[in-house]
């Protein structure tokens, strides 16, 4: 779905902020792309629609160059949702902002109104139909934001630090919501620091730091590596840090909350 | 040594409502907060955590106006009574968005802005900037512009620049949201130190309780403009309920919690990986 | 845009730089009254122009100032044509040899040169000063603390609405916003998906802002003190007797006929 091939990327007058990245998010996969602040990841997820254009290498997207085609042709494919919500939101009533970007890629005024009351069914937002954006909580414009993206079904879905400020429930609905576009053949991306909300809820993450990919592959299986963790600026799971400390103990638990309460209960059994 | 002090802060029958908005925001809040502790606020979005933080240096209701009832008494003084520029001297306040409460053009003149208000000789000026950028260990970012600094750095300058005015309660609201787990941690340690080393009493909102549960003192969860309860985290945190009302538990108290209930005694609930292992441990790891 | 890059500080350690604000506020006012009460024809105006470029030099801001010239230049042509065919039209549009000619066409560029002039000067003058000093300096001056602020204030957020504006426009552009589409005016109307947002989270953002300021007690004491006082030294008060002596024995000559006006 979306190719990078040794992508390097700079500013003009300053240094590289990518520095050689190859990677591949397969048709249908559900991949979060991990690292610190300033590691590089909102740049590199701007080349996947065409912001961006590579300084070298190369961006293929669902088989197009990115340096190609147009953000407008690229962002029907790819959807970007922002960080801030407050960075987009612009119209009247929650009804017009989902409808924009759906009237930017010509769609008939019939199938605006259906896709823009579905969206907003579906993301528990139609009670806010004609009210102003500005006037709702920082979660409910999130979830505008992301309805206004997600109205006109792009294949791709990338949402660069969805769990930021938001409370657990949120997150879990959040998480909910992701799951349901992988099951329905989406593939979604998303960009954050949040360990744990990757660790619960992601099955492949890439880790990126410093503008370089660190590694890539099972979520569970790059988040138990400490010395991978240490040197990218990241902290283990609370989940992984229960687990390596539990295997000092000779317990080696699946990574699940359940299977950790099972192995402690029948430790307690066994010893007098 | 805590309890002989009068109280920090305390609130009494708090109730607000922003103007222009039909509900109230806080709901009869009752909270008494000792010198020297660390509290933390926590609760879900919209509960009432950012409107309270405003409440204890008296930006509400002084600037923001509204219906306000009952009192808030900061150090023996109620906020009605004293304007805010008076309770900014024993309360400082960092706010979330690390960047917008960070408006002057160098770090060393964003942390004396506050002493200069006060209209402190020079030399004094001088030497508490000083004071504080050693204290947060930021003196390296001395003549940098605000904006050119990470979200780690900013929210450092901008306790720094409290911590100056030498504030015997500092208030964070959502310090580390929009930071990335390293500075989040690095902020979160430099407050700890701020508390333990001056002892400024510590109120801190806070979301991702896995971070902070264990350097806290007391907690406050609040729900819908209330105080649900407030107390020793481990003994607040240790409830079904908690999980109910949408606060994400530590997963070692939540796994603690699942042991409870198949019978497995649990007599200090963890709020570490380690203090949950040691469950199973018996002692013989040590 | 170029103007406005004249107006930017550059960090430099000249002496220019490291004069008075108040010192080089004598030479603007100073050049100034020369350029537009004093003298009136191109000749004079000439010789006040080439009279800043050694201060550029010194301060280490030519090549800045020659862009802010470029982008000036634009504007003093459109001033130079404007005068010079009201005045033709005044005078019914004559032949190029003509004396009357002469007449319209020297008094236009004049206008023109007296732009480019006042441009370079107050060029020079925020190319060399940092905005917090010239703060200080309006603050020394009597001015109300606030209005100083203020500018400050508007100085110091304008690389993050810079950054700012650059992220809602890729927000915009990644909901399918075609900036370059349509006609004249559709291209107007497609900045407001921009300007909005802006707008509004500058509003939330000049919230905040008075929130932190109040926090830290602004406005407790009438008596602000500042941690740096401006201090108006020798070679200040030198450089501004020098413009001063230069300037009045300009506006003698003048006066007595021995320049021209």
């Amino acid at each position: 779905m979306i190719e990078v091939q040794d992508l390097w990327f700079r500013y003009p007058e300053s240094d590289y902020v990518l520095k050689g990245i190859s990677l591949e998010v397969p048709r249908q996969s559900y991949v979060a792309i991990l690292g610190e602040n300033g590691a590089g990841k909102t740049t590199l997820v701007k080349h996947f629609n065409g912001l961006l254009k590579p300084t070298r290498g190369k961006v293929l997207v669902c088989g197009l160059d990115t340096r190609e085609h147009s953000v407008a042709s690229l962002a029907r494919r790819v959807g970007l949702v922002f960080q801030n919500p407050d960075h987009q939101l612009f119209a009247n009533t929650v009804y017009e902002e989902v409808a924009f970007a759906l009237k930017n890629f010509g769609f008939p005024e019939e199938e605006v109104k259906r896709r823009v009351e579905a969206i907003l069914a579906e993301l528990e937002l139609d009670r806010y139909r004609d009210r102003s954006p500005f006037l709702l909580s920082m979660g409910e414009r999130k979830r505008v934001a992301l309805a206004s993206v997600l109205c006109y079904e792009p294949d791709v879905l990338v949402l660069d630090e969805p769990t930021t400020g938001q409370d657990h429930k949120q997150k879990e609905k959040l998480a909910e919501l992701l799951q349901r576009l992988v099951d329905k053949g989406k593939t979604v991306v998303v960009v954050t620091h949040d360990v744990e909300f990757v660790a619960d809820h992601i099955p492949i993450s890439i880790i990126l730091s410093r503008g370089q990919i660190r590694g890539q592959g099972k979520t569970l299986e790059l988040l138990s590596n400490e010395d991978l963790l240490a040197e990218t600026f990241l902290f283990p799971p609370q989940l992984t840090a229960i687990l390596w400390k539990l295997s000092k103990l000779g317990l080696h638990p699946a990574p699940s909350v359940e299977e950790v309460v099972e192995a402690m209960l029948q430790a307690r059994r066994q010893s007098p | 040594m805590v309890s002989a002090l009068p109280p920090a802060v305390i609130f009494e029958q708090v109730s607000y409502k922003y103007p222009r908005s039909e509900e109230y925001s806080l709901k009869k809040v009752n909270l008494r907060i000792e010198q020297g502790e660390f509290a933390v606020i926590t609760g879900p979005s919209g509960c009432g955590k950012s409107t309270l933080c405003k409440c204890i240096n008296g930006l509400i209701p002084h600037s923001y106006g509204g219906t306000f009832k009952g009192k808030v008494i900061v150090h023996g003084k109620c906020t009605l009574e004293h304007p805010v520029y008076e309770l900014a001297q024993l309360v400082g306040l960092v706010f979330q968005d690390p960047e917008s409460q960070l408006f002057c053009s160098t770090v060393e003149k964003e942390i004396a802005f506050g002493l200069e208000n006060l209209g402190l000789p020079r030399e004094e000026i001088l030497a508490r900037v000083e004071e504080a950028l050693d204290l947060l260990g930021i003196a390296h970012l001395r003549y940098r512009a605000p904006y050119e600094l990470s979200g780690g750095e900013q929210q450092k300058v901008a306790i720094a620049s409290c911590i100056a005015m030498r504030p015997k309660v500092l208030v964070l609201d959502e310090p580390t949201a929009n930071l990335d787990p390293l500075s989040a941690k690095s902020v979160l340690d430099v407050v700890y130190a701020l508390n333990k080393k001056l002892g400024v009493t510590v109120i801190l909102v806070e979301h991702r309780l896995e971070m902070i549960s264990h350097l806290a003192s007391k907690l406050v969860v609040m729900y819908r403009g209330e105080v649900l309860t407030q107390g020793p985290p481990r003994k607040v945190l240790f409830s079904w309920k908690i999980l109910e009302i949408g606060v994400g538990l530590p997963k070692p108290l939540l796994i603690a919690l699942m042991l409870a209930e198949k019978g497995f005694p649990i007599e200090a609930p963890p709020l570490l990986p380690e203090e949950l292992v040691e469950l199973v441990a018996g002692g013989e790891e040590r | 845009m170029r103007v406005f890059e004249g107006l930017y500080y550059v960090k430099r350690n000249t002496a220019m730089h490291r004069l008075d604000p108040r010192a080089k506020l004598v030479y603007v006012l100073c050049i100034t009254i020369l350029s537009t009460a004093v003298f009136h024809t191109a000749l004079p105006m000439i010789m006040l122009f080439i009279s800043v470029i050694p201060l550029a030099v010194e301060g280490r801001v030519l090549r800045r100032l020659l862009s802010t010239l470029r982008g000036g230049a634009m504007l003093a042509a459109f001033i130079f044509i404007f005068n010079f065919i009201g005045r033709l039209w005044n005078i019914g549009f004559v032949s190029p040899s003509s004396p009357e000619f002469l007449e319209a066409l020297m008094p236009s560029l004049a206008m023109a040169l007296r732009f480019l002039t006042l441009i370079a000067t107050f060029s020079i003058f925020f190319l060399t000063t940092s905005p917090d000093d010239f703060a200080q300096a309006l603050v020394q001056m009597r001015l109300p603390y606030d209005y100083a602020l203020t500018f400050t204030m508007a100085m110091r957020f304008i690389p993050t609405l810079a950054r700012e504006a650059q992220i809602v426009a890729d927000a915009q552009k990644s909901r399918g916003l075609e900036l370059e589409k349509g006609g004249f005016m559709q291209r107007i109307r497609n900045y407001i998906p921009i300007l909005v947002p802006l707008i509004v989270s500058s509003f939330r953002r000049a919230e905040t802002i008075a929130d932190a300021m109040e926090s830290r007690a602004f406005g407790a004491s009438k008596k602000r003190s500042f941690l740096y006082m401006l201090r108006f030294k020798l070679s200040d008060t030198l450089f501004s007797a020098i413009c001063i002596a230069i300037t009045a024995a300009i506006i003698w000559l003048r006066l007595s006929s021995f320049l021209p006006p």
